[in-house]
């Protein structure tokens, strides 16, 4: 178990895909999503990377619109650009707008804006795939590398993106850490699916791959390599997500670039012992796995 | 644009109603609430429908094509700045967002008065108001495209913000060296506001201005406490922003206060940007659809020439086939015979489309054109099946047209699609004449297209006839749909003209059925039928 620089150590492992953009997942809520962003947020900053931020849903809220619980908030630097609901920018001190869009999110539409004095932001942005992937494009002309904290499961906004994926996973989500093992390595699992190298017959499936759909190809014990266009397609997660993935052979035409998960083990009622859980999830997922908290690293 | 007063659903359905509206719809916010508000023009308004149209024409003559895409993008691509003049107008503070609308809005203006500077039809937009808000706003325009409440607009503000700047720094300062210290005692990072220590990691106590925020049996949760001099760094940031806050909001009251000022104007500038909106996009359909400007008259009549069904000349055209222009001159009820697939349909469509052009005030897709204002344009029969729940196709037939007669709109057109066909001949015949007789007396032009035999003469009125096939075209070698039709289209005589009494026409349909790919034994089968004299019956 090493100490580690956690932001820029994501950072790196982000950059080295050759993306411009980074998506934060995770297994569930209060996981450490706004966490995660915004070690890598500081790290980008220190490096002199103007970074343009969003969220799928809503973020950095001071307490959680859902339990009420509260919340990390998000303390931005001038020169960082944000895609937010235009009225929860704040009014004071007064942010550069950039661009106003007609994409709608929960908090009315939204807007762009560049921080010009340090202040805490909210963001909230589009809940779509579609308005997220025009999110990206759009910060990505002001800004140079964007982030985004991405909402309980919403993976389907990394289709076609080219992005970098963090996953994120901890003990607020789950009982025990079992279960959050689980979760992680099916969520990893599901995101990490092979491209499809053309070597054996096929059977392609347009659009989603359900529950329903992969019993089925279980149930004829179904030999063909069944292609989807990415892993957002695999509608599958914790159990039955590894069981399919372990007796089909599920591949894809695109694949997405998961580099590290991050993990964090106390949550608002409950805790995981700290390094054992980051150095089983790294076990588990195969991937480099930090501690937001202990600025722990497994591999 | 509401059309429900001229035309029911299914009428506006079997006229491409939808798609027309579709075409002649504005592209920005303001136009919307124009064309929300614009209604077809009624039977005694001849003189403002034509004048319309004429000023349509004109800007569709005036500008070219790439000229009034160019005026359609730039009014597509501004943001609605109605709620902002608005709120200013009851005195709120207007946020940047909505300033930076404002100054998009006004920019807008300048660029469409340019494009349209040569245009006498359309309205200038940037009026006195248009121009003092942008004098106002410009010292905040950032980057091109957006808005920032610039040092320059109070003389306070820089000295607020640099003060700011300032207090930040020194408190970023102050608890960076406290972060700084822990993490150097604990031999980590310490990067969030929250952090965990291990207890196997710790030699003694945790390190000064470490504060536990929760406990668990192998770690502490804990945070950077705030001492004494982060506290005072914070109160100062904190009195700081304070001050640019306050002067922040002195800057937004006094830009407010201008468009406060001038909302009237403004609220006058938009409504001309919406009518303008409005249109460009009815020039712009006029342009592309090469429409004229119809004599627009005070008696019911709905003559043209060289008339397209353009929805159907769209859809040919996609196909890479091409509409056959028609004319007519519809100036009472008249009776429309000739062959299966000749265009009597579409020819009653034909007649609705241009008079519900006329009506919209828009030049129209003829050649020529002299067309009425109608209080009501009905299409009743075939093409509006699916509606109606448990009636028959004909009940509904008929409790469409009982519904038109108690409307009484007047003058009505019209426009009766195979009525009947779904009854005995007879009886479809001797309705159709009634109803003819009926709605003539109602002052209602009826256009009738049918296959049942002498309902003109019946109802004494004129009888027009597509001329149909030029002779028994070939069947194409293989079952092509796409290759048949071809060999249909250009076979077919398209021509619509008025029927000598007595005339008999033939509806080729066996011809047509043969052409379509039916057995050539039942086509034979046909053929022996219609020539058997002991069968026939007329």
């Amino acid at each position: 178990m090493a100490h580690a620089r956690v932001g820029d150590s994501i950072l790196d492992l982000a950059l080295a895909t050759g993306a411009r953009s980074l998506f934060v997942v995770g297994t569930g809520k209060n996981v450490g999503k706004t966490v995660a962003m915004r070690a890598v947020y500081d790290a980008a900053l220190a490096r002199g990377i103007a970074p343009g931020l969003s969220s799928i849903g809503r973020d950095g809220e001071a307490v959680d619109a859902g339990d009420s619980g509260s919340k990390p908030r998000l303390f931005l630097r001038p020169g960082t650009i944000v895609a937010t609901a235009r009225d929860v920018l704040p009014s004071t001190p007064a942010s550069e707008v950039v661009e106003l869009s007609r994409l709608r999110t929960a908090a009315g539409t939204l807007a762009y804006a560049r921080v010009r004095s340090g202040a805490y932001y909210e963001l909230v942005g589009p809940p779509t795939a579609s308005g997220m992937r025009e999110v990206v494009e759009t910060l990505l002309r002001h800004a140079s590398y964007a982030m985004v904290d991405g909402a309980v499961d919403r993976v389907a906004a990394l289709a076609g993106g080219g992005d970098a994926i963090v996953v994120a996973t901890g003990a607020a989500a789950h009982a025990t850490p079992d279960d959050a093992l689980q979760e992680a390595r099916a969520l990893v699992a599901r995101l990490t699916i092979r491209r499809y190298d053309g070597s054996d017959e096929v059977v392609r499936v347009d659009g989603a791959l359900g529950a329903a759909a992969a019993a089925e190809f279980i149930r004829v014990r179904e030999r063909r390599v069944i292609l989807v266009r990415d892993a957002t397609q695999v509608v599958l997660s914790g159990r039955s997500a590894l069981t399919a993935l372990e007796r089909l052979r599920i591949r894809c035409e695109q694949e997405l670039r998961v580099v590290a998960v991050t993990v964090s083990s106390a949550g608002r009622d409950g805790w995981f012992e700290p390094r054992s859980f980051v150095q089983e999830v790294a076990r588990a997922t195969g991937l480099p796995s930090f501690d937001v908290y202990t600025a722990e690293r497994a591999s | 644009m509401k059309v429900r007063s001229l035309l029911d659903e299914l009428s506006a359905r079997a006229l491409d109603a939808p798609w027309l509206l579709s075409a002649l719809g504005p592209v920005s916010p303001y136009g919307e609430r124009v064309f929300d508000t614009c209604v077809p023009f009624r039977p005694g308004e001849e003189v403002p429908a034509a004048t319309r149209a004429r000023r349509v024409a004109g800007i569709a003559e005036k500008l070219l094509p790439a000229a009034l895409d160019a005026a359609r993008e730039t009014m597509r691509s501004v943001p609605d700045a109605g709620t902002a003049i608005a709120r200013a107008s009851m005195g709120d503070a207007l946020s940047d967002a909505n300033l930076l609308e404002l100054l998009r809005y006004v920019d807008a203006c300048l660029r469409l008065d340019t494009l349209t500077g040569d245009v006498p039809e359309l309205d200038r937009v940037a009026n006195e108001a248009v121009r003092a808000v942008l004098g106002t706003l410009e010292r905040g325009r950032a980057g091109g495209f957006g808005f920032y409440l610039d040092d320059a607009f109070a003389a306070d503000l820089a000295a607020a913000r640099a003060s700011l700047a300032q207090m930040q720094a020194e408190y970023d300062a102050v608890r960076g060296r406290s972060v700084a210290a822990a993490a150097q005692a604990l031999g980590r990072e310490i990067s969030g506001t929250e952090f965990i220590v291990m207890r196997e990691d710790l030699r003694g106590s945790l390190p000064a201005g470490v504060r536990v925020v929760r406990e668990a049996p192998t770690y502490v949760l804990c945070e950077i406490d705030a001492d004494d001099a982060s506290l005072a760094a914070l109160d100062r940031r904190e009195r700081a922003a304070a001050e640019v806050a306050a002067a922040e909001a002195g800057v937004r009251t006094a830009l407010s206060d201008v468009v406060r000022t001038h909302a009237a104007a403004l609220d006058a500038s938009m409504q001309a940007f919406g009518t303008n909106d409005v249109l460009v996009a009815a020039a712009r359909f006029a342009q592309q659809y090469r429409c004229v400007v119809a004599d627009v008259v005070a008696r019911p009549v709905v003559s043209f020439e060289e008339g397209v069904y353009v929805p159907l000349a769209r859809e040919l055209e996609r196909e890479g086939r091409s509409f056959t222009p028609i004319a007519l001159q519809l100036e009472d009820s008249a009776v429309l015979t000739g062959p299966n697939m000749g265009g009597k349909s579409v020819a009653l469509r034909t007649c609705g489309f241009i008079a519900l052009c006329a009506a919209l005030g828009v030049p129209v897709p003829a050649a020529r054109a002299t067309v009425g204002l109608f209080g009501e344009i009905v299409w009743l029969g075939a093409g509006t099946e699916g509606e109606g729940g448990l009636l028959s196709s004909f009940a509904r037939e008929v409790v469409r047209l009982r519904d038109v007669m108690n409307r009484g709109r007047t003058p009505a057109l019209a426009l009766l699609d195979e009525f009947a066909r779904t009854t005995t001949p007879r009886e479809g015949r001797a309705i159709v004449v009634a109803v003819l007789a009926s709605l003539r007396e109602a002052g209602a032009i009826a256009f009738a297209a049918t296959h049942l035999s002498g309902v003109a003469e019946g109802a004494g009125v004129r009888h027009f006839a597509v001329r149909g096939l030029r002779g028994i075209p070939e069947r194409p070698a293989t079952d092509d749909l796409h290759a048949a039709l071809q060999t249909l289209a250009a076979s077919m005589d398209y021509t619509i003209e008025e029927v000598r009494e007595g005339q008999e026409r033939s509806s080729d349909a066996i011809a047509l059925a043969s052409l379509l790919g039916l057995d050539s034994r039942v086509v034979e089968a046909a053929y022996r039928e219609l020539r058997n004299p002991a069968t026939w019956t007329p």
